[in-house]
């Protein structure tokens, strides 16, 4: 039909399709586009942050510890940091009488020169830290990209796994029906009846020391948590099953591989990408999590979890160093929230699970 | 039936605002209702009849919905214009309602003797005991067995049947002037519906009450009422005695739907004759006649402007420009 | 309603015995035991050992003593690391805390995110709604351990509302449980309060709240007698997962303001690799787990009646 087709009353009648359809509806949810773009963004940086101006998120300078964030040098803020703490001790030694403090003077009075002598001297005194530094003078802003690089990726390949996993029990238990259907469910009930993240804990807990515990976790958080993909595909493919064009391609003498994957499965592709949105910022929130609890990924590679962890000792004085990670941890879930929101929206419309 | 008018629809037309643009569901209906009558609105499904009667009671889901126009004129009041604390007061009352899907319709959570008592004790100023009571003699009127015992039941303990026989006598527990049902066999096994139809033809005649059946089944009016107005697309476009409409069918969307009906007395192996087309999406529609494109006899005129409705005698009015001139 | 009742309760026997045994084993597959940590213990004093635990047994009759003991005895053994405390003693000393910090979460998240979800579904696309979704989105987006140490540098570090960490036996009382049952709370409530908003919002569209209406009755009535009692009950059943996730969240919550709960001895055990704590551990939290969703169902089954005569 042509694009404009129009009928006896000038209505426009243009077929749409599914996805089209789905398409202009998330367009016109201004917040689950914002969700999209911030996802993006956060994607593209996390790709492409070998390549970016960044300090290697590894390299320690004791020189620049633990400065708050400013678009100055790092020399120039330390020696400022300092002179601070130097005026705070010498307003403590002169007027407060507390006489006991002259040694700590003397020592950060030192500290000092010996900062200002390296200040020429040392090319990384010209570094800019936007977002300051952490205890060990990595660069905020080079730590909290990386950190993402490793939330996101264990977000992804824990979903990949899990909804793999998902669609191919559930939709064996959904199709094949009988027993087959009411043993894997009853596993997934006894799973379901489990905390999965304790699970997970044992699990990390397991690993023998000095292991790669990235991998480790990777499978781990995928094994336990297919469980909810593998429900919602099998409970569709049963009400899909029973529906009249599977019954007019089974008429037709397709086989049950082909039913299952050319007619059930692309039925149930709307609830998967809905689910699979909605999973990932769990899946990061989880690692992140066992990384807070320290049974997450191993240093120094380091989790936006990890980050939040280190920068909760010491919060009081160096608040940058929890919220920097924090921020940007808690804009990419509620942007990934948002764009799973706007999704489901999209794509089921008549959703009943719109919690 | 007597000449009394206990209800006067004029011109009523109410416009839902979607994104895709106005939907004009009803869009200027016009009809009386007499007491004691019992008047059949037949038309395809989405052509206003159910919009047309929840308009009637205000309970139009507002937003999206809203009645743009026209009066309903009940005991000389005009209901659209009402509080919706004085419309109350008539909702279940003086004008109740029974829907479609007795499966759906009653609340699953509560006994059906809460539910039948709570209107009851509303509408009567009774005690609960009196209400009880009350319910007990309605259900039994309905044809409900042992309703002592089945009215502390819950809705998913009747079988669909019973529940509508539940719907009507809580529906008809208030001696409303006018009963107003929707649907109320579609949903229903076929041995079932002629029992309900019965109940309904039964019980109305016997307590006096006025009934707007809608339905898209003209066998259900044929047997059950006295006027029928014909809906499509949102208007009525045509409106008689049912013995006219059936006899002497004017405007060619009711003949096609007689013609359309399967006969067992003409056995010859002639096709079932089926009306082409699809009824039309109600979105912006131009003033025209909205059935032109399906139509047989459709002419020139058809396409510019909707034909003012037409008095052919005995009670029977059109909008067709067959019958009418062009001006 | 009794017979669903027992026919529940029974149902909860296969599957702690499924938790048991699962558990046992995976924790035995595991590569390196506690005792092969850090430093190397001269052979005769880890066969001491290994005999002492009965870790030299083969595996079979080890899970059948452990089976006898955990179901007969209700006793879950010695720890592997904290030396002369049993397992038990160690849980029942932490458990109490820790279930009472979950009950009280669980009450604010319920009452709280129910009334939010119902005001939103009633006052739909009106300031009220826009507030509580607000609120809830964050909840839901911002994981319990930012929310915790962010909570923790307002409230505590920088206005001095609150003590910074401590429990109700601790010198400050009772106002030591706000930041950790708020923090606990907060994605429950947000859960609660967007399912409560949606399920209110489809009941409000049945044909039998406009059966409701259409009998006259009033819109307090229609919504307090028939909209709510069906409105809830996907709240309901939420509950047994909000359970779960609050047990979890209760690890997070106990590191956080260092309140000596269960969860803070689970993730010891966890890095100390003290595999009978483990083991009792995960048991204790099933066994109160699969209790609360036996809870849950009965609940539900009081609610809807169409359950309970199946």
């Amino acid at each position: 039909m042509a694009t404009n087709a129009v009928n006896e009353f000038n209505q426009q009648v243009k077929p749409v399709s599914l996805w089209a359809d789905a398409w202009k509806r998330l367009r016109k949810n201004r917040m689950s586009l914002f969700g999209l773009w911030v996802v993006g963004i956060y994607f593209l940086v996390a790709l492409a942050a070998p390549i970016l101006p960044l300090y290697d998120y590894t390299e320690q300078n004791l020189n620049h510890v633990n400065l708050p964030p400013s678009l100055k040098p790092a020399g120039v803020v330390a020696v400022a940091q300092e002179q601070k703490a130097i005026d705070q001790i010498t307003d403590l030694v002169k007027n407060q009488g507390r006489a006991d403090l002259q040694p700590n003077l003397d020592q950060k009075i030192a500290e000092m020169a010996q900062l200002q002598a390296s200040l020429a001297a040392d090319p990384t005194s010209n570094n800019v830290y936007i977002f300051g530094t952490d205890y060990l003078g990595r660069d905020m802003l080079s730590r909290v990209i990386y950190g993402g690089r490793i939330s996101m990726m264990i977000g992804l390949v824990g979903t990949i796994t899990a909804v793999l996993v998902g669609i191919i029990i559930g939709a064996i238990a959904g199709y094949a029906g009988g027993r087959l259907d009411n043993f894997l469910m009853r596993f997934v009930d006894i799973m379901y009846g489990l905390p999965y993240m304790l699970i997970v804990i044992i699990l990390m807990s397991m690993v023998p020391q000095g292991t790669n515990s990235t991998v480790v976790l990777f499978v781990a958080i995928a094994l336990v948590s297919w469980l909810t993909i593998a429900r919602v595909v099998r409970g569709q493919i049963i009400s899909l099953k029973n529906s009249e064009f599977v019954e007019a391609a089974r008429s037709m003498g397709a086989g049950t591989g082909r039913i299952i994957f050319r007619h059930l499965l692309p039925n149930t592709l709307g609830v998967i990408i809905i689910f699979s949105t909605l999973q990932m910022p769990s899946f990061i929130m989880n690692e992140s999590f066992l990384s807070f609890l320290g049974l997450g990924v191993s240093a120094p590679a380091a989790s936006w979890g990890t980050l939040v962890s280190e920068g909760v000792q010491g919060m009081e004085l160096y608040p940058w160093r929890l919220l920097v990670p924090a921020i940007a941890m808690t804009l990419f879930l509620f942007a990934m929230n948002f764009l799973g929101d706007g999704l489901r929206d999209a794509l089921d419309p008549q959703s009943k699970n719109r919690a | 039936m007597t000449e009394e008018i206990i209800l006067q629809v004029q011109d009523l037309k109410t416009y839902f605002h979607t994104d895709e643009g106005i939907v004009k569901a009803v869009d200027g209906v016009t009809f009386d209702l007499h007491k004691g009558e019992t008047l059949g609105i037949v038309g395809e499904s989405g052509s206003g009849k159910s919009v047309t009667n929840l308009s009637i009671i205000n309970m139009i889901p507002n937003p999206p919905g809203k009645i743009a126009g026209g009066q309903v004129m009940y005991a000389g009041k005009d209901l659209v214009k009402l509080t919706i604390n004085e419309l109350r007061s008539i909702r279940g009352n003086k004008i109740s309602m029974i829907f479609q899907d007795p499966m759906t319709s009653l609340n699953p959570y509560l006994r059906i003797s809460t539910q039948m008592i709570e209107t009851i004790v509303l509408h009567q100023k009774l005690d609960k005991k009196t209400a009880k009571a009350k319910a007990i003699d309605m259900l039994k009127l309905a044809g409900i067995p042992a309703p002592e015992k089945r009215i502390d039941q819950y809705p998913h303990q009747f079988s669909g049947g019973m529940r509508q026989r539940v719907m009507i006598a809580m529906g008809l527990s208030c001696n409303p002037e006018i009963l107003i049902a929707d649907e109320p066999t579609s949903a229903l096994d076929v041995t079932i519906q002629a029992q309900i139809l019965d109940l309904i033809k039964d019980l109305t005649a016997r307590l006096g009450t006025a009934v707007i059946l809608i339905t898209h089944s003209l066998g259900v009016v044929a047997g059950m009422c006295d006027t029928i107005c014909v809906m499509y697309a949102g208007r009525i476009v045509e409106r008689g005695p049912t013995t006219e409409i059936f006899d002497k069918p004017k405007h060619p969307y009711t003949q096609g739907l007689i013609k359309s009906v399967p006969r067992l007395d003409k056995t010859s192996g002639d096709r079932l004759y089926s009306i082409r087309g699809q009824p039309p999406n109600v979105i912006d529609l131009p003033d025209c006649c909205p059935f032109y494109p399906r139509c047989d006899k459709a002419m020139d005129v058809c396409k510019r402007k909707y034909p003012l409705s037409k008095d052919v005698g005995n009670g029977h009015a059109v909008s067709c420009w067959l019958y009418t001139e062009a001006k | 309603m009794m017979k669903f009742i027992i026919r529940r309760l029974l149902s909860l026997i296969p599957t702690m015995f499924i938790i048991i045994t699962l558990s046992f084993f995976l924790i035995h597959i595991a590569p390196g035991g506690p005792f092969s940590g850090e430093k190397k213990l001269p052979p005769h004093v880890l066969a001491n050992i290994l005999k002492k635990y009965h870790m030299d047994e083969p595996l079979g009759a080890q899970y059948l003593r452990y089976l006898n003991d955990v179901i007969l005895h209700f006793d879950l053994g010695p720890s592997y690391r904290y030396e002369d405390q049993s397992v038990n003693g160690l849980i029942s000393a932490t458990m109490p805390r820790s279930i009472f910090l979950g009950f009280v979460s669980l009450l604010l998240s319920v009452a709280l995110g129910g009334a939010a979800g119902i005001i939103s579904a009633l006052r739909q696309n009106k300031w009220q709604d826009y507030l509580s979704m607000s609120v809830a989105v964050i909840g839901i987006s911002v994981p319990l351990f930012v929310i915790g140490p962010v909570i923790q540098l307002i409230f505590a570090m920088q206005l001095h509302w609150l003590p910074v960490t401590g429990w109700i036996n601790s010198r400050a009382g009772w106002v030591t449980l706000i930041m950790p049952a708020v923090t606990l709370a907060f994605p429950y409530f947000a859960y609660i309060a967007r399912l409560s908003r949606g399920s209110v919002l489809e009941v409000l569209r049945s044909d039998y709240i406009r059966t409701a209406r259409a009998k006259g009755l009033k819109e307090s009535v229609v919504i307090g007698k028939h909209v709510l009692k069906g409105a809830m009950l996907p709240v309901v059943s939420y509950l047994g997962p909000a359970f779960a996730g609050i047990i979890t969240g209760s690890i997070v919550v106990e590191t956080v303001f260092q309140i000596p709960g269960v969860g803070r001895i689970f993730v010891q055990s966890a890095l100390n690799r003290d595999y009978t704590l483990i083991m009792g551990d995960i048991i204790t939290y099933s066994a109160v787990l699969v209790f609360a969703n036996f809870l849950v169902d009965v609940i539900y089954g009081f609610l809807d009646p169409r359950i309970a005569y199946k």
